[in-house]
């Protein structure tokens, strides 16, 4: 029997315009499973990137709660999530959900070094939405012993950087690093005494930096499910957003790296 | 073996400013970021030092790492918020 058409049926579904970009794998994409740590600004564009792009199972790891002055840069956060100091995981998770085609995004409200390993092992790729370097390290050495290729996206005013890892092979998020990135780390920890503060700076932040970055990092994971790492970016990506220009380093591996020598 | 200083330029990637500076081989990469950094009263933060493409180990010698008189090096904020 011969096959029935009919006018603008191609727009009853939802996925008709991505499945004509040839080589994304719609279901490597429906079926992997990603580990998007930290839900802050960043956390909530690359959230929204990836339900539309029909990711179905996500697992945000976060602790923090909303606040106001996360309304500027952060869309689905609400004012009522602010006043009622909603957990950051779980407002990302409930906003993920109602745009995703079949939502199955869960929220962990407490820090990734709290979190089982399993929630590595389990991923298909790990996403870093993170605010600081003590938690960067500990994702990438985790994403790295598990075998999981790590995207890490970083920001502050209009300048941007994006790491990709992809082990066995290559440099990680901690081989770039150097003692400007270990003294932040010791200022978030300072002891006085027998009190441990936590430094939290205030960092500027603007929504187009972040939403140039989280469409690099999630366009990054749609490749990589889709087999062609061969389209993938190699090593860390620069952008200068007040003058738009990108540009992509090389960040050899360190032999000296700790997460190298273990 | 007695080496002798050199010149190296660096670059402020958010400005496009550069200053020259004065070294020994034995100076790392990390004494570079921190000059720099102080020279342009830059906020404590995250910064790397490029060479062409190549992002420098902090940790390195600039004799190791390939720097030479004259090479133009580039501070570059790497950013960290969320």
């Amino acid at each position: 029997m011969e096959e029935i058409i009919r006018p603008a049926e191609v727009d009853v579904d939802r996925f008709d315009r991505p499945r004509r970009v040839g080589w994304l794998d719609l279901d490597a994409v429906f079926r992997a499973k990603l580990l998007m740590v930290g839900a802050g600004a960043l956390g909530n564009e690359v959230g929204k990137n990836l339900v539309l792009s029909g990711f179905r199972d996500i697992t945000i790891v976060d602790m923090d709660r909303v606040a106001m002055s996360n309304l500027s840069r952060c869309m689905f956060f609400e004012k009522g999530d602010a006043e009622g100091s909603i957990l950051k995981a779980e407002a990302l998770r409930d906003g993920m959900n109602s745009l995703a085609d079949k939502g199955a995004v869960k929220a962990v409200a407490c820090s990734i070094e709290e979190c089982s390993t399993d929630l590595f092992e389990k991923s298909t790729a790990v996403l870093g939405c993170l605010d600081n370097i003590i938690a960067r390290m500990y994702t990438n050495a985790q994403s790295y012993h598990a075998g999981k290729p790590y995207i890490d996206g970083g920001m502050e005013g209009f300048a941007g950087r994006v790491m990709i890892v992809r082990p066995p092979g290559g440099a990680c998020l901690q081989c770039g690093m150097n003692r400007s990135h270990a003294k932040m780390a010791n200022l978030r920890f300072s002891c006085t005494g027998s009190e441990t503060t936590l430094y939290e700076p205030r960092l500027a932040s603007e929504i187009t930096t972040t939403s140039l970055l989280a469409s690099v990092m999630v366009r990054e994971i749609i490749k990589h499910v889709s087999g062609r790492n061969d389209l993938m970016l190699s090593n860390a990506f620069f952008y200068d957003g007040r003058t738009n220009r990108a540009e992509e380093f090389e960040v050899p591996l360190n032999p000296e790296c700790p997460v190298h020598l273990q | 073996m007695v080496l002798l200083p050199f010149r190296i330029k660096v670059k402020n990637a958010e400005t496009g400013a550069t200053v020259e500076m004065e070294l020994e081989q034995n100076n790392t990469v990390d004494e570079v970021i921190e000059s720099a950094a102080t020279f342009w009263n830059k906020e404590m933060g995250t910064y790397v030092v490029r060479k062409g493409k190549k992002v420098l180990r902090g940790t390195q010698a600039l004799s190791d790492a390939g720097v030479r008189e004259d090479d133009m090096l580039e501070l570059v904020p790497d950013p960290e918020g969320g």
